[in-house]
């Protein structure tokens, strides 16, 4: 799933381990996120949405609509 | 989310593991060096033969439990390891287990599948990178 994490991420100047504990998962974690080698589970999305203070959508692409 | 955190996780796990192999290792080393010798062909055979087993089901636990507290990633990717290697030991072993009924191939001891796991789960792990 595309998404904007690393752009997100790097517009706050967070490594990926700032991150990860703000999410409260591992840096592998994010890591495999921003090169799209997991797609995360709902509760973590809304944990990412709600840390950046943006909806789901605006992160993680909806390749539904 | 996780529990305890991805490092404290691997910790207990190496810890764990090593507790384990520790006892297995020193269960054999007794058996091969005829510690149990006086048990053979009796019913403290099979007691010894689940006591070495018991250690094994302790190592598949200590893997699960490394799963539970891991975060969602590791999990997912400890799982995916877990089902390919197997899935690689069990075709392995069965491919070994008619060799032996058709091709006179010689006779594989069982509990070689256990070592046919790990070294399928080690193999496997640099190429298991994604959760998809």
């Amino acid at each position: 799933m595309k998404n904007r994490l690393r752009e997100l991420r790097a517009a706050r100047r967070w490594s990926q381990a700032d991150l990860a504990e703000r999410i409260g998962v591992s840096r592998q974690a994010v890591n495999a996120l921003e090169t799209d080698k997991h797609d995360p589970s709902l509760g973590l999305a809304y944990r990412i949405a709600a840390l950046f203070g943006l909806p789901v959508e605006e992160i993680f692409d909806n390749e539904h609509r | 989310m996780w529990k305890i955190g991805t490092g404290t996780a691997h910790q207990r796990y190496v810890t764990r593991t090593a507790a384990f192999m520790g006892v297995y290792v020193l269960l054999n080393v007794a058996a091969i060096a005829g510690v149990f010798d006086a048990l053979k062909g009796g019913p403290g055979a099979w007691a010894l033969a689940l006591a070495v087993s018991i250690p094994i089901a302790g190592q598949i636990w200590a893997t699960l439990a490394l799963m539970a507290e891991s975060d969602e990633f590791v999990r997912a990717l400890t799982a995916r390891q877990f089902i390919v290697s197997a899935g690689v030991a069990m075709a392995l072993f069965c491919a070994w287990g008619f060799a032996e009924s058709y091709a006179d191939a010689p006779h594989a001891p069982g509990w070689i599948v256990y070592i046919l796991f790990w070294a399928a789960f080690g193999a496997s792990a640099p190429f298991i990178r994604s959760t998809k």
